[in-house]
């Protein structure tokens, strides 16, 4: 395993104990394996594989008094001609953007410099992990609270001073509150990632890029990024993932207001599926993002072959 | 170098301490205002005018809020068993199998599977279990985080495995063991902290679920404690928002104490699973 903490300890590069079924073994070895992922295999079928599937067939109905009833694509000819719907993914692009965007940004910058030798290196990592660790819905009533209307903290704070903050009463500033409360939380984990890769760069590589005369930007730029590409790639997917399914911090920091600007899909699915009652447009919804996230995933798993053929991992 | 190594260490020091600072400011801002004496909840901005820990409790002698931090732990450590025991089994047996075609396949599926969050399954697994009269049970939210902690943990699990040199098994072997013996008294220790890892990462991210809960229960006693927080944020915005601060802080410190006494396995296991073992 690899340690974040330290930077000493030999990471993923170091020599890998052999895989494989131990020599003498009976050919039997197969069946066992296939009843060791059985329980495995099965929970994943029953809770993602094969709602997945239903849920393809219910967006092809409708769903009354727990009963479908087949309609073809009329939820999907809906969602086209939807404004509210196309207003979503409007909103979960820009929100997506920025949220990723700014998260990378800031966690690449703090890699670098976790990726140095200081004191209290561990204490730091721990705080800013914290967020991370924290439920979307806890994480949103703090932050609904820090930009408060009327009586928020920055109202406290800033309202004798500057006037009335009323950034979560517009739809850009609502919009955001969301990106920074989302960076906030998810930061840690990008960060981790990219620490992660940073470790596995041998410091030799670095030192030979500074004796050849390569200033820290030009060694960062061609010598580092290049390395962990692949990683990066990882974490952006990973972020991109996030931000499309991001909803208990969306319900409660703004319940989607003002109006409906900051309803991204996955709050516009579930109130058509439970405050509309219409289970067969939530379910349509629900499709289109999963292939949203079925093309991140993919990127994903490519990402990750390619960081294996360099040898990283 | 142009600046001197102690500024340098200094500029460091304030920068880290003022974003460390930052990210934990929201946190001790929600303990202050559920310390605030009931009624001053939002205003004063930093000042603590008083020290009241009567909302603590509040919560804590009301029916409700014992009953609810109940259900997301029965839930949460039901779920988290689950996901444990079936990724232990399977990965061990994708680490010591052949490497077959198979397993390769098995093994990307439960990547792929990991990439692809439970969020756009919710409706057609609300119901499902509402067809199987499963909604306000412990057995459907239990199912349910149980096999969405699975791909993750099959990964934690098997870098892990794959890390345990088969030498050590073989030796067992030699000296007469037999295989369910290797397991019992040779891996099993060995295992134990990564387990036991998988398992509180999976006690965390099932304690901090609010979607699956919010869609399986709307009996107002089978709610975990993220729902009903997302209730008393409705119920009691602006008249007693130090008791919503109070539930907050409650809710957050298991994960938080979990966290930081495991924080190293934990932070390995996190990055090892989602960078393939």
């Amino acid at each position: 395993m690899t340690s974040i903490l330290r930077s000493d300890v030999a990471g993923p590069g170091a020599p890998r104990a052999r895989s494989g079924p131990p020599e003498g073994r009976s050919p039997r070895w197969g069946w066992i394996t296939v009843g060791l992922v059985a329980p495995a295999a099965l929970l994943t079928v029953a809770v993602q594989i094969y709602p997945t599937l239903y849920s393809f067939y219910l967006s092809f109905g409708t769903v009354s008094a727990g009963t479908v009833t087949p309609v073809g694509l009329d939820n999907y000819r809906w969602l086209l001609t939807s404004a509210r719907f196309w207003q979503s993914v409007a909103v979960t692009l820009v929100y997506g953007v920025a949220f990723v965007v700014i998260t990378f940004v800031l966690a690449l910058a703090l890699a670098l410099v976790f990726n140095t030798q200081f004191r209290g290196k561990a204490f730091y990592l721990t705080v800013i992990f914290v967020p991370w660790i924290l439920s979307e819905i806890t994480s949103g009533v703090i932050w609904r609270w820090m930009f408060l209307r009327d009586y928020g903290f920055l109202q406290e704070l800033l309202g004798p001073l500057f006037g009335d903050v009323t950034v979560l009463a517009t739809p850009v500033g609502a919009l955001a509150v969301l990106v920074v409360a989302n960076v906030w939380k998810s930061v840690a984990f990008a960060l981790l990632l990219i620490l992660a890769a940073l470790q596995t760069i041998s410091r030799e590589i670095d030192e030979a890029a500074r004796l050849d005369g390569a200033g820290a930007w030009r060694r960062l730029r061609s010598v580092t990024l290049p390395l962990i590409r692949p990683t990066l790639t990882v974490v952006i997917a990973f972020m991109a993932i996030q931000s499309v399914n991001a909803i208990g911090m969306v319900m409660s920091v703004t319940e989607g207001g003002p109006g409906s600007s900051t309803e991204i899909l996955s709050l516009f699915m579930y109130r058509q599926a439970m405050d509309f009652g219409k289970l067969g447009v939530g379910s349509a919804v629900g499709v289109v993002m999963f292939f949203v996230n079925l093309v991140f995933a993919l990127t994903y798993l490519r990402a990750l072959n390619r960081q294996s053929e360099l040898g990283g991992r | 170098m142009s600046h001197s190594r102690p500024t340098r260490t200094l500029a460091l020091h304030l920068l880290l301490g003022g974003t460390a600072f930052l990210f934990i400011f929201p946190v001790l801002y929600v303990v202050l205002v559920s310390l605030r004496p009931s009624g001053e909840g939002l205003s004063g901005g930093l000042v603590l005018s008083g020290f009241d820990t009567s909302h603590y409790e509040t919560l804590l002698s009301g029916q409700r809020f014992p009953r609810a931090i109940l259900n997301t732990a029965i839930t949460a450590i039901g779920g988290a068993l689950l996901t444990v025991f079936a990724c232990t089994l399977a990965a061990y047996g994708l680490s010591r199998g052949d490497a077959t075609r198979l397993q390769r396949w098995l093994l990307n599926a439960f990547l792929l599977l990991m990439m692809l969050p439970g969020l756009t399954n919710i409706i057609p697994l609300y119901k499902l279990a509402s067809d199987l009269g499963l909604l306000n049970t412990y057995t459907s939210l239990i199912t349910t985080f149980g096999g969405l902690g699975v791909p993750l943990g099959v990964w934690i699990m098997k870098g892990f495995f794959d890390a345990i040199p088969r030498e050590v098994e073989e030796a067992a072997a030699i000296d007469g063991a037999t295989r369910p013996q290797v397991l019992v008294r040779i891996l099993a220790p060995i295992a134990m902290p990564a387990v036991l890892a998988n398992f509180l990462i999976n006690v965390v991210y099932n304690w901090n679920n609010f979607f699956l809960p919010l869609m399986f229960t709307t009996q107002s006693d089978r709610k975990v404690a993220t729902v009903a927080l997302f209730d008393y944020q409705v119920a009691y915005a602006n008249t007693q928002n130090e008791l919503v601060a109070a539930a907050c802080v409650l809710i957050m410190i298991p994960p938080v104490v979990m966290f930081i006494s495991m924080r190293e396995r934990f932070m390995a296991g996190l990055a090892d699973g989602a960078m393939k073992g």
